[in-house]
């Protein structure tokens, strides 16, 4: 059972803003009291421990007020939304500056003013429910001109902090979206965000997706992202995780219908006190059908970093093509990783593999560098970039590409950096 | 140009070379021959600084300077160039972008500037022409996916764009056929000069059909157990190592 605190759980949720969400949070009070956060004993939970996160929603249930907003968060917004050519949606503290979006055949408005209620399917997402002020229900009917972004700004400059969010997205059938979910925080006090978004793809549909996590280093974050992809629909994504002290994100795909094809890969660095978990399910409901992922790590210093990657293939979902693989650059002695293909399959004619693999820099590649004249240094740095490029090479929103690709160099330099101090 | 006394070399647990003497001077061509396990790339390595191969005695002087403290980049910056007998493939890095970088460390090195960036396509493709090789080698990653042959042209490639004073080439004829075997021995024939050492480190004489050498040499167990001009080499491919090795030890 968790620590937190019910009482002041239930006094918390009881003074939020929005009363349309009111039995949704008492719910989800109730459906948290019954099973508090999950803790290492969880199988999925196992090597992930959110002790910390019960620790600081207890601080902040008692400590109310919220952090005056950080001035390098908005210059760092303005020069977001002026370097890039998306549409951004900012959510901020976990509630949207503007819900109302001018974009054709776009809509955006609260959860509360529509019929999609949060759901309360696990204690996280029971926690995120007690505390959310309001939801976010975002409609793509026609493909837009522009990629639309989402991000999610937290400021801890001046106080703790819990902000949770919600995003519900559709997308109408034979329509295309490019989505990307950006997530980043500023200030040194502790704080812990939460993110649960669900992304449902008609018939036909397309979505080209991106994540990229570059929160604080006293930052916490639980992230989860359900994906339903209908008859024909595809879904391409790129995961990055770049900052935050600890990450947890959890991608669910579902493919309920035939036709479909979900390709998602991921690249996650976790420097000195990071710790680091991507945890994925597919559900292969029907065949034919094809999910194809591809996670890398990039450690460094004392830190940990999970992967768990599972495909379920039901009875009858003959034709399923399932690839999972997971690869790993261990820099340091200190550094541990925790990986798990899982294919369960309970159909016949199948095609599915997995992988994963660990290792250092490769020593004959580095020597070889630096008979070239190039420094030991530069060697390592080159060796780590090639690693990481296949990831940056494989981007399904281009629009977001170069502010990536120079957020990516910096957060390797980082990397570098502290591990050449050590 | 390369001075090396009474080397002794040691990697893991065994020492391979038991005090190897050797002097190149500038604008000479020395062959290094010797059965297999004989010490030949263990010298090539040694002179190229690899960590993994520790000198325990003697020296290795290149231009009058004892060159033990320097690392790898530096000796290479120095101007000593390795061919290596198996060139690592490195997916992800740009072959133009190692060749650029790695002629730019030198020119820093020097005192110059770095290299324009039409200056170095039109010299990188310039040389490409001189070995046959496709420009579009230029944008792969780094050895990926070449053949044994391409792999070699591109360290002869490598070579001849950042013209070393002293190259010694490890077994560069191995897995070659006679077309490759021809425009790699061209490469080399082409960067012969009165202030330039080369060292052709190899098992067989064929590569000495193309590339005349002024020396030859035979190492056997960690020495260089005879010296002597050309015709060595041919004498050696007739009567095997045997006789050089019996009376060595007679």
């Amino acid at each position: 059972m968790s620590v937190i605190d019910i009482a002041k759980l239930r006094q918390r949720a009881s003074a939020l803003p929005v009363a349309a969400l009111a039995p949704v949070r008492e719910a989800a009070v109730r459906a948290l009291t019954e099973t508090g956060l999950p803790t290492t004993r969880d199988e999925h939970f196992k090597y992930t421990d959110l002790g910390e996160i019960s620790a600081l929603s207890e601080r902040w249930l008692t400590d109310t007020p919220e952090s005056a907003p950080s001035p390098a968060a908005d210059a760092w917004l303005g020069r977001l939304t002026a370097e890039t050519e998306i549409d951004w949606i900012v959510v901020r503290n976990g509630r949207a500056s503007e819900p109302s979006m001018a974009v054709e055949g776009v809509s955006l408005r609260p959860m509360s003013e529509s019929a999609v209620a949060p759901e309360i399917t696990t204690p996280l997402a029971a926690l995120n429910a007690a505390l959310l002020e309001d939801g976010l229900l975002l409609d793509i009917e026609r493909t837009p001109e522009r990629p639309i972004g989402l991000v999610f700004l937290d400021d801890a400059e001046t106080a703790p902090g819990i902000a949770p969010c919600r995003v519900a997205i559709r997308v109408a059938d034979n329509t295309r979206a490019d989505i990307v979910e950006y997530y980043a925080s500023f200030g040194d006090e502790a704080h812990y965000s939460s993110a649960f978004l669900t992304l449902d793809l008609a018939r036909g549909a397309a979505v080209n997706h991106v994540r990229i996590q570059d929160r604080g280093r006293t930052h916490s974050q639980t992230q989860n992202l359900r994906v339903t992809l209908g008859r024909d629909a595809e879904f391409r994504s790129a995961a990055f995780d770049f900052g935050g002290k600890l990450s947890r994100n959890d991608l669910l795909v579902d493919l309920p219908e035939r036709g479909a094809r979900a390709e998602f890969n991921g690249l996650y660095l976790a420097g000195d006190g990071q710790h680091v978990d991507n945890h994925t399910r597919v559900d292969h409901r029907v065949g034919p059908a094809t999910s194809r992922q591809q996670y890398r790590g990039i450690l460094s210093g004392r830190t940990r970093a999970v992967w768990n990657g599972k495909a379920l293939v039901y009875e009858g979902a003959d034709g399923t093509d399932a690839e999972q693989s997971n690869h790993n650059l261990l820099l340091s002695d200190n550094a541990e990783i925790d990986t798990k293909p899982e294919l369960e399959i309970y159909a016949e004619d199948v095609r599915c593999s997995h992988g994963t693999t660990v290792g250092q820099l490769d020593e004959k590649a580095l020597f070889y560098l630096r008979s070239r004249g190039i420094s030991a240094e530069d060697a390592h740095r080159l060796l780590v970039n090639a690693f990481a490029a296949s990831t940056l090479d494989m981007l399904p929103v281009t629009a977001i590409g170069q502010h990536l690709t120079a957020l990516l160099e910096q957060r390797l330099r980082d990397l570098l950096r502290k591990r050449d101090s050590q | 140009m390369l001075k090396i006394e009474d080397l002794h070399v040691r990697t893991g647990d065994a020492e391979i070379l038991h005090g190897l003497s050797l002097e190149v001077n500038a604008g000479e061509v020395h062959a290094i021959m010797g059965p297999n396990g004989s010490g030949k790339s263990t010298l090539a390595q040694a002179v190229a600084g690899h960590e993994d191969y520790e000198v325990t005695a003697g020296r290795i002087e290149f231009e009058g300077e004892d060159i033990a403290d320097l690392d790898p980049e530096e000796r290479a910056r120095a101007g000593i160039f390795l061919g290596f007998q198996y060139p690592v493939e490195i997916p992800g890095v740009n072959n133009a972008y190692l060749l650029k970088a790695a002629l730019n460390a030198k020119r820093e090195h020097e005192g110059l500037g770095e290299i324009d960036a039409y200056e170095f396509l039109k010299l990188a493709k310039e040389k490409m022409a001189l070995l046959g090789m496709d420009p579009k080698f230029l944008n792969r990653g780094v050895n990926e996916g070449f053949s044994g042959g391409e792999k070699k042209r591109n360290e002869i490639l490598q070579m001849a764009i950042l013209e070393p004073k002293l190259a010694i080439l490890d077994e560069t004829d191995s897995g070659l056929d006679i077309d490759a075997l021809k425009a790699v021995a061209e490469g080399v024939n082409a960067l012969r000069a009165e202030d330039r050492a080369i060292v052709l480190v190899t098992h067989y004489q064929r590569l000495l059909d193309y590339i005349e050498p002024d020396h030859v040499h035979v190492l056997s167990k960690g020495r260089i157990i005879h010296s002597g001009d050309k015709t060595l080499a041919t004498e050696l491919e007739d009567r095997g190592y045997d006789w050089v090795v019996e009376a060595a030890t007679a």
